[in-house]
């Protein structure tokens, strides 16, 4: 009986997260877009969380929620004058749209299906921050350091052109 | 831990250049107060003396030692790496060479654009020595990210942030697409190591599945080589970046794109058949898929070069033809497909940034693009000229020129491969690709300029840049044996013979 | 439990609705939420693997490092957006077109 319930929540929570992805990407205003993005990253946290992987639905919540979605609503505000209501983005080219994201659809679950994983589930591990703080500076060094050096310069970059330059109006 | 200090020792000259990043931003925020030319002259000369001790060392690290994995199995340092450091250490120098002389950049301060150009150099070293999925997709966004802010760098400048813009959406949705079938590979051997991904493929079939992840792995490399049909970026942002941006992405991010197909297909998605061949596993005809984007690529980019008005648009479209050429040689399954690409790099860089060294000096003169404005040239600065006769000569294939030498490694390792077809399109493509590059010569030495014609102005500086790009190219064919003695190390991938 | 290909199929629907949000949405900042979609498909390929295939967590780690990129891409997306709207005053990718291919 308690099972049926983690099901019925987990699927639960995939609808809600397809619903919310669906309307991301036919929304006509912007903010409730940004929104319902919103709702779409927690769902993908909360299925972290089924998977066990602890340590990332803590850091989806922190960094997609407190920080690209922030980003991206100061985006959506800054780039359209306030008193501007009319946020809407027009789509064009729906019908062929539609039909690749279909085809792509159909084609995926065909992989998924005919594919032999072998899937065997490995256990809830527990709680992996330790595990994965180990792998970061152990086997993972060298890429944890270049994401360093990636966040670095995505930090000057993005500082530099978004600050206005002698010169420039 | 030792395992990390150990391969530090073969990790020089990305360390150089980090530590060269960090003088860098600092040296850019003490003299952030300081009058422009002087910050300008100490940042450029920190930068210069980066590059030049990366590539001391890395002329120093090539064919030393035996190919071996550092850092817990993430990167190879092996021949191609070895081939390759010095290519993208030499590029940036060129590069920054230019910056100088670029009339784009001048007055604009150019700390930040110096840090990202020695980021990308590292950058494009660890993409080129790949060999595990995660590094792979890191390093490959670490270059891009790069390149992004360099393309949008003149933020006042219209053109330059649209291009920006362009480039971002369209990498972001490629490299999206290749993480996806990154993951889906994944799942289907369970590692993210590439000789871990081999070793499952070669225990069953995956079948077309397998087929389309290897698409989307393309997708990703397709955007970095700018190989058709994940090209559209190219022209517009090329177009829009200043010039020695361009220059830079016409050579860069292409010879590392080439370095991370090398190292996905013929290490990843092949076994070695002895001799230096390799047999493609997991039931995937990437051969195929190979030879069709090598044949779109160069067909399309020379065509659509015929039609263009734009010297910045006519090289991009040539950058794409050329890409095309160098997957042929992809294509080939053996070794010599790799010293081919490898050559033809070592090669392409010295004809594509003196093809953009012209167009920069030219740009200060006219403060023009278009391949117009280049009328009368012949008058106004016969060395000018001449470089440039040299530059697309080279970069057609005619014979005493370096560019000749490039074409035959590649022709050389097709037809050995016993794929005649494929050398007889490309050779019909080389012959179309004469008409523009002749076209632009013509209008610089027969086309009369209307107006008055005073005479180009060039710097000692820029005599001795053409210069130092000229002689590879004129000589090219008495370095014939050098050139293939450094290049055969590229033959000697890490657990590949 | 709910058994891996369940997450494989989110994930797939996820990654198509995120192409189609690409191959339709004209606004710049939502072609960025659309490819955010595809970037966290990928991630629930790789968590979901990490656990049922590779029995490790070499996944997961793929997958904090893709958020970290992920966050990076949108950052300097984002700048350069505003840097463009400094510039045109819109940042629809239609008309903000004097490049055209």
């Amino acid at each position: 009986m308690e099972s049926l319930g983690v099901a019925a929540i987990f699927y639960g929570t995939a609808a809600f997260m397809l619903a919310s992805a669906f309307y991301v990407v036919l929304g006509r205003n912007l903010v409730h877009c940004a929104f319902a993005l919103m709702g779409t990253f927690f769902g993908v946290a909360i299925l972290y969380v089924y998977l066990g992987a602890d340590f990332l639905a803590g850091a989806q919540v922190v960094i997609y929620v407190g920080g690209v979605l922030t980003l991206m609503v100061f985006g959506v505000m800054l780039t359209n004058r306030i008193y501007n209501l009319n946020l809407s983005s027009g789509a064009i080219q729906v019908v062929p749209g539609a039909l690749s994201a279909g085809l792509i659809f159909a084609l995926l679950v065909w992989i998924i299906q005919s594919v032999d994983w072998g899937a065997m589930d490995s256990g809830d591990p527990g709680p992996t921050s330790e595990s994965i703080g180990r792998l970061l500076v152990g086997d993972y060094l060298l890429p944890f350091e270049i994401a360093s050096v990636l966040l670095l310069i995505a930090l000057m970059g993005a500082a530099m052109l978004v600050r206005r330059r002698r010169g420039s109006s | 831990m030792s395992d990390a200090l150990q391969s530090l020792s073969r990790f020089l000259p990305e360390l150089i250049l980090m530590g060269a990043l960090a003088l860098v931003i600092v040296a850019d925020l003490v003299t952030q107060r300081r009058p422009l030319k002087d910050s300008t002259n100490l940042l450029n000369g920190i930068t210069l003396a980066g590059l030049i001790a990366a590539l001391v060392t890395s002329w120093q690290a090539l064919g030393v030692g035996e190919p071996q994995s550092l850092f817990a199995s993430m990167l190879a340092d092996d021949g191609l790496l070895g081939v390759l450091r010095p290519i993208f250490v030499l590029t940036s120098i060129g590069v920054l060479l230019l910056s100088m002389r670029s009339k784009e950049l001048e007055g604009v301060r150019l700390g930040e654009m110096l840090a990202l150009l020695l980021t990308v150099t590292a950058a494009l070293m660890w993409m080129a020595g790949s060999v595990n999925l995660v590094m792979i997709y890191l390093s490959l966004e670490t270059v891009s990210v790069a390149s992004y802010l360099m393309v949008g760098y003149l933020s006042s400048d219209r053109l330059s942030n649209e291009a920006s813009l362009k480039y971002i959406l369209f990498g972001a949705v490629s490299t999206g697409a290749m993480l996806f079938g990154l993951s889906l590979l994944y799942g289907m051997t369970g590692t993210l190591d590439l000789y871990g991904v081999r070793a499952a493929l070669a225990e069953g079939t995956f079948g077309p599945g397998l087929l389309f992840v290897v698409i989307l792995i393309a997708a990703g490399i397709g955007f970095k080589i700018a190989a058709a049909p994940f090209h559209f970026w190219c022209p517009d942002v090329y177009t829009g970046a200043p010039t020695p941006v361009t220059a830079f992405l016409s050579v860069g991010p292409k010879a590392a794109g080439f370095a991370i197909l090398i190292r996905f297909f013929y290490l990843g998605m092949a076994e070695p058949a002895g001799g230096g061949a390799i047999a493609p596993v997991g039931g995937a005809d990437w051969q195929m898929l190979l030879m069709i984007l090598a044949v779109i690529t160069m067909t399309l980019g020379n065509v659509a070069a015929l039609l263009q008005t734009n010297v910045k648009r006519l090289l991009a479209y040539s950058s794409i033809a050329h890409a095309g050429t160098m997957l042929m040689a992809a294509c080939v399954l053996s070794v010599d497909g790799v010293q081919a690409i490898a050559a033809y790099l070592a090669i392409y860089l010295f004809m594509n940034l003196g093809a953009f060294a012209v167009v920069i000096l030219a740009h200060r003169e006219t403060g023009s693009f278009e391949i117009g404005s280049y009328a009368g040239f012949w008058k106004r600065s016969p060395l000018l000229t001449l470089a440039m006769v040299i530059f697309l000569f080279s970069l057609m294939g005619i014979p005493p020129f370096a560019g000749f030498l490039a074409k035959w490694y590649v022709f050389a390792a097709v037809i050995s491969a016993d794929l005649g077809w494929l050398a007889v399109i490309g050779v019909l493509n080389a012959a179309v690709a004469a008409f523009y590059y002749i076209k632009v010569l013509r209008v610089m030495v027969i086309d009369q300029e209307t107006g008055p014609t005073p005479p180009l102005a060039l710097s000692r500086l820029d005599v001795g840049l053409l210069v130092v790009l000229v002689v590879p190219n004129l000589l090219g064919l008495l370095f014939w044996g050098s050139l293939d003695r450094v290049t055969e190390y590229s033959q000697r991938l890490l657990d590949l013979g | 439990m709910i058994p891996l290909e369940h997450y494989l199929y989110i994930s797939a629907a996820l990654f198509s609705l995120g192409v189609f949000g690409v191959l339709t949405r004209r606004n710049a900042v939502n072609v960025l939420m659309s490819i955010e979609l595809i970037f966290n498909s990928a991630n629930i390929n790789l968590v979901a693997f990490s656990r049922f295939v590779e029995g490790a967590l070499g996944g997961q780690v793929f997958a904090l490092l893709v958020i970290v990129i992920a966050a990076c891409e949108a950052a300097v997306a984002l700048a350069i957006v505003m840097s463009l709207y400094r510039v045109v005053k819109h940042v629809n990718l239609d008309d903000a077109a004097e490049l055209k291919g």
